[in-house]
């Protein structure tokens, strides 16, 4: 058998040097966990163990290290009393401080044997053990090949900054094509015998290794990192009928924002409106054309056309001075945004609209809802973008008839805001023309004064009406001579007026294929009124909040056309301070994120290739543009290729461009090119498949198709997806030669099956009787919205051990003063011990789990309760308490939500429930639900799933 | 001429309404489509600048303007098989049931209308379900001119 390691002495002869292309993620790569080497010192450092049998001494050692006063518990103080766990344990399995599973493995629990083979701090095993990251070999080549890339360049190319390079590329004929580039070497694992890392999912995608040369400057900012656009496929099959061969899609995960403000993500501006595209396919320029005749006309990397360089590329027309144009952020970055000049407006940039669409009915008020909106909107009217002072804001009340606001100037001395009701639901009309949309510097005062006064116009409204349809439709009205967005916060069913919808949830179709239906739209409006909308340049935003049904199946239509979310609060009660907390931050977070507005997506590649399908939020107004009246910046899109002709390129392009006016009234167009090699065998496909991406496609496959054609539907066809990849893998690549009836797949792929069956028991695609449709279609709408590091861990959650996290968890890291997290675990109970604490993290709601046998000193110092009956499960938060590992475990709960250093932009802020092992067992089941690679009560556990893969593709 | 003759003779300018209505169908669907391809060529140019430009076709003015026809459509291809019915061409109407099931079934689906958010998705079904259509359509049309041409001849002999 050919071993990968022997891969690795034949890797790229010199000639070919590597590009790396991600500088950042190739230093992340290389440097694996560190094994932890401050554990053989422990005696220094202070310990603390939370085992069963070993909570007294723990006490003692712990509050000497940290408070040095007397312990709560009595016990003399031993300072310094180094691993006294594993000493004092009876059965050395449990070490409640493995300190020598940790040296071992890094993990805290004691592993299974075969899982050492996979441990980053083993690179000792021969590379057919398992996936080691790809910083075993990509930092081997990187070193090896670092230095003569280098000497190449400098050879070749003689620095980017002479004008001479063109030429010289020029002169590489294309009939004299090279030998293919050596990409990705493939490394077949065996899943069945190397189970599946979750710290696997965090390791970056393949490399995508381009020629040397491939971009006009050596910029190494030249390729767009994945962070906006990952590619399902890091080697592009060259015709069609080998992407059909490989079975595995060939995709975009496009998210052209990697924050909610340009603060946190900045991206260089080519701020002097020369914007030079190709005559013939608009392709921006960016880093890999090339430039012909002395630098006077670049060729199209895309359509081979060749186009005039703008003079202003070498010369200032305004300072009368020549600039260097290789010094240009077009020709130097993948990511680019450029001022758009008058030819790309078809009118004035929009201004930023917020129309506020307030439910007042009965159901609203009683919970808070009204108050705690008003509250917020007031609160954050600071943080709304207003860089150019014509935001404007209008605010519309609904119960069963529609309340306007007409809000005066704060000049106007007479002024005051009034209250008009319209009770015509059928044909609502604008009671006046103006005042009811206003501009947010000029009616600061009186928008303040109204959202103050707001909550008690309605105290005792006793209405249960909600025409929310016909609100809808006022709101359309009122904003669409402008645009902008309208937020709908409902707390009940729309059940009067235009849209009107009924309660058609039956319990007892709950797990049957009758299901399916209630995921679908009830009624039309919702779909005509979005394609409405989306003409008009209006967006809307819905924020649901009913304790009872609330049909947000059919209402998710409305953002789901209008580039906007579907945010679900169930049984959202403000007394709770924690559901008034979550709203109102997340609330306040939305409004405050620099949105681009009447904007527009379309992605270009080289010739062959075409755009055949989009996922997303979003209207297809052409089959190629995308067209979004609002741009969050907290979303993902798919796009789909297919390759039509045959490609001749040694590397292909994929530009993204999205055009958009800033909520500061600019227009502006972000590009985003990405380039990939390309392959004429099956194997380099698979050596550079992205599994993640690969997830996120299928994950808004999935979606179209259970509200297509059913659940059922949509779970068989991931089900038969995994087991055609595995089949054609084993086929094609496989070529049995390792024997034993194992299941093959590359090392790249190995998280592939697992996270295929997250996604099958994902709450959205689950098959239960117990789910709630709502909370169903809420599922969906995030599974093909949220960005992908984001629907990962929706899919596939993250689970940390906080009882014996090693030292360095919890606290800032000295280099990077980020906080640093525990090592994940896999999703199966089998990693829980009874005394532990763990949390669990999907994204969107955190858990931390108490063990039944928790220790009451670790109940102390963390909740600061003495005994575990005390201990409020539920929602809640983590008490601050002056200890060390209080601050510790709050500290890994909030770095858990920090979306940021993820490279995603999100509002999100995850409810915390806390659960005992031995509470409440409905929050114990939903918490264990999280845990994917268990049984649970209609799906099979990892070990079946991967039988039952294993059966149908080694038969 | 017989009642049968005429029963034809009917049939076959109905269908052939039917045969232009799905002829009409397949050239907005390939205007669709051909002119993305055209975007893709030259055409393509302004298409970034301007995002309510008129230089595309709209495709929510496409759904409405087909979704006008779809209903006539089918109520006039009942009608026609209610006249076999009745007048018991049991061939004819045998030929003609599995449409009209067909047509049925996608009105009690509610799936008959286009739907402008996934005629881009479903441009592919809804070209291959007119060029079945369209087919059947011929074969029918000459189907019911040879069954007049066939009742016409039993005419001139009787």
């Amino acid at each position: 058998m050919a071993a990968p390691n022997d891969g690795q002495g034949q890797y790229p002869p010199p000639q070919y040097p590597q590009e790396a292309p991600y500088g950042g993620y190739e230093g992340q790569a290389s440097s694996p966990p560190p094994p932890q080497a401050g554990h053989a010192d422990g005696g220094k450092k202070k310990k603390r163990g939370y085992a069963t049998q070993a909570f007294e001494f723990g006490s003692g050692a712990n509050s000497a290290a940290t408070v040095g006063a007397p312990p709560p518990g009595g016990m003399p103080p031993m300072p310094g009393t180094p691993g006294f766990a594993g000493v004092q344990q009876p059965s050395p399995g449990y070490g409640g401080y493995p300190a020598q599973g940790y040296e071992q493995g890094g993990y805290g629990a004691p592993v299974p044997a075969p899982y050492d083979a996979q441990q980053p701090g083993a690179p000792a095993q021969p590379p057919v053990g398992g996936y080691q990251s790809p910083s075993y070999y990509a930092g081997a080549v990187a070193g090896g090949m670092g230095p003569l890339t280098q000497n190449m360049a400098g050879l070749n190319m003689g620095g980017p900054q002479q004008p001479a390079v063109p030429q010289q590329q020029q002169h590489q004929p294309p009939a004299q094509q090279p030998p293919r580039l050596a990409l990705n070497q493939l490394y077949p694992t065996d899943l069945l015998n190397q189970p599946f890392n979750v710290s696997e999912l965090d390791l970056p995608p393949p490399d995508c290794i381009l020629p040397p040369n491939a971009s006009v400057t050596q910029s190494p900012n030249a390729n767009c990192p994945p962070k906006y656009i990952r590619s399902t496929l890091n080697a592009v099959p060259t015709t069609h009928s080998l992407l059909k061969k490989s079975k595995l899609p060939f995709a975009l995960v496009i998210q052209p924002y990697a924050a909610l403000h340009d603060i946190d993500d900045s991206v260089p501006v080519v701020q002097d409106q020369v914007i030079a595209r190709c005559r013939r396919c608009r392709t921006y320029i960016n880093p890999y054309v090339t430039f012909l005749d002395q630098g006077h006309r670049w060729r199209c990397n895309m359509c081979n056309l060749t186009n005039d360089v703008p003079q202003a590329f070498d010369w200032d027309a305004a300072t009368q001075k020549s600039v260097n144009r290789w010094d240009r952020y077009e020709l130097n970055h993948s990511v680019v945004e450029f001022v758009a000049p008058q030819e790309y407006m078809v009118r004035p940039p929009q201004p930023l609209v917020y129309l506020f669409l307030f439910d007042v009915s009965y159901a609203s008020v009683s919970t808070g809802l009204l108050a705690t909106s008003a509250r917020t909107i007031l609160d954050s009217l600071s943080r709304i973008p207003n860089a150019d002072r014509r935001t404007r804001l209008g605010f519309i009340a609904l119960d069963s008839s529609l309340h306007y606001f007409s809000i005066p100037k704060d000049d106007d001395e007479n002024g005051e805001t009034s209250m008009l009701v319209v009770s015509d639901l059928e044909e609502p009309f604008l009671p006046m023309p103006h005042d009811l949309l206003v501009p947010l510097t000029e009616s600061r005062q009186s928008i303040e004064n109204f959202l103050t006064k707001l909550p008690e116009m309605f105290q005792n409204n006793q209405n249960n009406g909600s025409c929310l349809g016909s609100a809808l439709r006022a709101g359309h009205q009122l904003i669409s001579p402008l645009g902008g967005k309208i937020v709908a916060l409902s707390a009940s069913l729309p059940n009067m007026g235009t849209g009107k919808l009924e309660m058609r949830e039956d319990k007892k179709l709950l797990g049957t294929s009758k299901e399916s239906g209630l995921l679908q739209t009830a009624n039309s409006f919702y779909k005509s009124f979005a394609v409405e909308c989306s003409k008009n340049q209006v967006s809307i935003d819905m924020f649901l909040f009913s304790s009872q049904y609330q049909d947000v199946a059919s209402l998710s239509n409305l953002p789901r056309y209008t580039g906007g979310q579907t945010w679900f609060y169930p049984g959202f009660n403000a007394g709770r301070a924690e559901d008034a907390i979550k709203f109102a931050s997340e609330f306040s977070d939305y409004l405050s994120s620099e949105i681009g507005l009447e904007a527009v997506l379309r992605v270009r590649a080289s010739t062959g290739l075409r755009m055949s399908t989009f996922y997303g939020n979003f209207f297809n107004r052409s089959s190629d543009l995308c067209a979004f009246p609002a741009f969050p910046r907290d979303q993902c899109y798919v796009v789909e290729v297919a390759i039509d002709e045959s490609l001749q390129k040694q590397f292909i392009c994929l530009q993204a461009g999205v055009l958009y006016t800033t909520c500061n009234g600019e227009r502006r167009i972000r590009v985003m090119t990405l380039s990939l090699p390309t392959t004429t065998n099956v194997a380099d496909i698979y050596a550079s498949a992205d599994q993640c991406a690969i997830t996120t496609y299928f994950s808004h496959k999935a979606v179209e198709r259970a509200l297509g054609s059913g659940l059922d539907a949509a779970r068989d066809a991931l089900q038969s997806k995994i087991i055609e990849l595995l089949q054609t893998f084993k086929k094609e690549l496989g070529g049995g030669s390792m024997g034993g009836g194992g299941l093959q797949f590359p090392a790249n792929l190995r998280g592939l099956p697992v996270l295929f069956l997250g996604l099958i028991k994902n709450i959205g695609l689950r098959r239960s009787a117990q789910i709630p449709s709502d909370l169903r279609s809420a599922a969906l709408c995030l599974l093909s919205t949220l960005p992908l590091p984001l629907l990962i861990q929706y899919i596939y959650p993250r689970l940390y051990s906080l009882h014996d996290m090693p030292d360095n968890a919890g606290v800032p890291d000295p280099e990077t003063s980020q906080i640093v997290l525990p090592p994940p675990l896999n999703l199966s109970s089998e990693r829980f011990v009874s005394y532990g604490l763990y949390l669990i993290d999907d994204g969107q709601s955190q858990f931390i789990w108490v063990g039944r046998d928790a220790v009451p000193q670790l109940l102390a110092d963390v909740f600061g309760v003495q005994d575990r009956s005390q201990l409020r499960v539920g929602k809640g938060t983590i008490p601050e308490l002056d200890n060390d590992f209080n601050e510790r475990v709050r500290a890994v709960i909030q770095k858990s939500r920090d979306h940021l250093s993820r490279g995603v932009g999100s509002v999100t802020v995850p409810h915390l429930y806390i659960v005992r092992e031995d509470g409440e067992p409905s929050l114990k089941l939903w918490a264990q639900t999280l845990l994917v690679e268990d049984r649970a009560d209609q799906a099979m556990s990892l070990a079946q799933w991967m039988g039952s893969l294993r059966e149908k593709v080694v038969q | 001429m017989s009642g049968e003759a005429w029963l034809y003779l009917f049939a076959v300018l109905i269908n052939a309404v039917n045969l232009f209505l799905q002829v009409f169908f397949t050239i907005m669907y390939s205007d669709l489509e051909w002119y993305v391809l055209a975007q893709l060529g030259t055409k393509a140019s302004e298409l970034h600048s301007a995002p309510s430009s008129s230089d595309y076709i709209n495709p929510i003015d496409l759904c409405n303007r087909l979704n006008t026809y779809i209903i006539p459509e089918a109520a006039v291809h009942g009608f026609l098989t209610l006249l076999f019915l009745v007048n018991g061409y049991w061939v004819a109407l045998v030929l003609n049931l599995p449409l009209l099931g067909w047509n049925i079934k996608k009105i009690l689906d509610n799936t008959h209308l286009l739907d402008a958010t996934e005629i881009f998705r479903k441009l592919n079904v809804h070209k291959k379900e007119s060029f079945f259509k369209l087919g059947f359509h011929l074969i029918m049309f000459f189907f019911y001119l040879y069954s007049m041409i066939v009742a016409l001849i039993k005419d001139e002999k009787a």
